[in-house]
């Protein structure tokens, strides 16, 4: 490492960044948690008294406990977290290990299933919407050709939570499959031949070879869908909005319209905000563990 | 997959290639329908039985949603902020990359881990202050306010410092003996040697701010200065859906992440793999 000698230069060099970061993240994030102990709504006024604010100490985060609008979405996201973590890893797995192999036009099929990760979520929504249509969608017809009765994909509330499900694991599969075929690379094929020459068959060499050798790459997927899944919220935009009725509002969304649509909401939907920063945080804690034990 | 020798083998390379290319269909077939659905007239989008192909092709949709829906205008509102956003993006995560790959400082363990932890406080987690602190600012329904917050990116940062960190200090010192000043060390010798990782960056950048919705959707209120995601999804909120234009824009808007994808796909498998981070 050069330069010892105490200057002023590096400093100018981060100087840009970090006062993006202390505008727009550090005061941000510090306001939050300072608003989520008074009772405000978007405008705040001294001269007007019902919009002036007033600090109630731990009171937003009492009420969280008997919040009906608030236990709906934590249950959602919770729910969405615990289907959407093991099919995005399983699928994205499954796609990695069925693409490994070399073989001509490979690299094709990869990128075809990337693709879609490379799309805005607004986009992938207006697609599925599209796809989803109760008369008209080309599902029901393929659904309805098979002698089947039409789904209502986004319509029921059950069905319209799955279809958000299968969309989010369908977008994000690419991704993963991508940082998987890394970890599988990353495997020395020497492990392979030899369990090959001991007999081992195709099933117990991925058990006892692929599986525990891909554990640093799981663990790092693992905490980043589970990151991406604790803040779904854009998929739902165009694709929901929320419904039928709140059967798809989850933690984002709910925060956003308690804060804006409700009076004096925004001091509560900060007191959410840090709930939902102290849930990201754990699994971000995780993550920086996994990087460290990796180096 | 080997070429099939005995018949057996040539069974088991039929199955295995053909489960590929139902794969690969399950994930190209989606987008591919809805494109295929922009070209088709507004008769045709509810004809039974429905057509992969439009039996009349037609480019109505796209003349009505960019002169009637206004994505004229949305289009260039999204250039104009994905390009600032980019080009601002590169510089600034260059000149910190540079810094931390580089350079001793005091500070410099601690100011490195406060940029990685920013990755924790995405939009999501911080949409509610951020709102009261761009209205402070004056920056709510003004452009720079989704130009400048989201162009400091911990990601950008951590891609270029890995980056330079492989360059050989003996070349820097060499260059002092010949008395080269800072800034010429750093944009003669430092930023040449680097354009692998800083393309990877502007690229990503550009596929981050094009395909951006919530900075957008929190900061800008006025109808004249939506970008392209946000018109779209304000689009599918209408009462009644125009099906014809919406899917005609929206194809519209995947075109140049499809051609920077097509150019540079190497880079962003090997973005991702190598430093498994996203935005």
């Amino acid at each position: 490492m050069r330069r010892r000698k105490l200057s002023v230069i590096p400093y100018l060099y981060i100087l840009p960044v970090f006062v993006i970061f202390s505008l727009f993240i550090i005061w941000p994030a510090v306001e939050g948690f300072f608003q989520s102990l008074y009772r405000r709504g978007i405008i705040v006024r001294a001269d007007i008294p019902t919009l002036r604010a007033h600090f109630v100490g731990l009171a937003n985060y009492f009420q969280l406990f008997q919040d009906p609008r608030f236990y709906n979405a934590l249950w959602n996201t919770l729910l969405y977290t615990i289907f959407a973590v093991p099919l995005t890893i399983a699928v994205s797995l499954g796609v990695a290990i069925s693409l490994q192999n070399k073989f001509n036009g490979i690299g094709i099929a990869r990128a075809f299933i990337y693709w879609p990760s490379m799309i805005s979520p607004i986009i992938i929504g207006i697609a599925w919407r599209w796809i989803f249509g109760y008369e008209t969608g080309i599902l029901n017809y393929l659904v309805r050709l098979m002698g089947g009765k039409a789904v209502p994909w986004l319509i029921d509330a059950t069905h319209a939570f799955a279809s958000i499900l299968l969309v989010s694991v369908w977008a994000q599969t690419g991704f993963f499959m991508v940082i998987f075929i890394g970890g599988l690379n990353a495997i020395p094929q020497v492990f392979y031949e030899a369990a090959s020459i001991d007999g081992a068959n195709r099933v117990q060499r991925f058990f006892r070879i692929t599986l525990p050798l891909l554990k640093p790459t799981t663990l790092l997927v693992l905490v980043l869908t589970t990151i991406n899944a604790l803040k779904v919220y854009q998929q739902v935009v165009v694709l929901t909005q929320g419904g039928p009725g709140r059967a798809t509002v989850f933690l984002v969304q709910n925060i956003y319209e308690e804060a804006f649509t409700r009076p004096f909401g925004v001091g509560y939907a900060s007191a959410q905000s840090f709930v939902f920063f102290l849930m990201v945080l754990s699994m971000s804690l995780f993550q920086f563990r996994l990087m460290r034990e990796e180096r | 997959m080997q070429m099939p020798r005995s018949p057996r083998s040539t069974i088991v390379f039929a199955i295995r290639l053909l489960f590929v290319v139902v794969l690969v269909l399950l994930f190209f077939l989606p987008m591919f329908w809805v494109v295929m659905s922009a070209f088709k007239s507004e008769t045709e989008l509810v004809q039974y039985p429905p057509r992969l192909f439009p039996k009349l092709w037609t480019l109505a949709n796209f003349v009505s949603g960019l002169k009637f829906g206004n994505f004229g205008l949305f289009f260039w509102n999204s250039t104009v902020v994905t390009v600032t956003s980019t080009i601002i993006t590169v510089i600034i995560s260059t000149m910190a990359g540079y810094a931390f790959a580089k350079f001793d400082f005091p500070g410099k363990t601690v100011l490195f881990m406060i940029v990685m932890a920013t990755l924790m406080f995405s939009l999501e987690i911080i949409m509610i202050p951020m709102f009261l602190t761009l209205k402070q600012l004056g920056l709510l329904n003004n452009m720079w306010g989704i130009i400048i917050p989201p162009a400091a990116t911990p990601t950008g940062i951590f891609l270029i410092r890995q980056h330079m960190q492989t360059i050989p200090d003996e070349l820097i010192e060499s260059a002092e003996i010949d008395g080269a000043k800072e800034g010429s060390i750093f944009l003669r010798i430092m930023v040449p040697l680097s354009v692998p990782a800083i393309s990877t960056l502007a690229i990503f950048s550009f596929v981050w701010r094009w395909n951006d919705y919530l900075w957008p959707f929190l900061v800008i209120n006025d109808d004249s200065m939506r970008t392209v995601p946000l018109a779209l999804a304000n689009f599918v909120g209408q009462y009644s859906v125009r099906w014809g234009d919406l899917l005609a824009m929206t194809t519209l808007s995947i075109v140049p992440t499809l051609i920077i994808f097509l150019f540079f796909q190497r880079y962003f498998m090997q973005g991702i793999s190598t430093t498994g981070l996203k935005a």
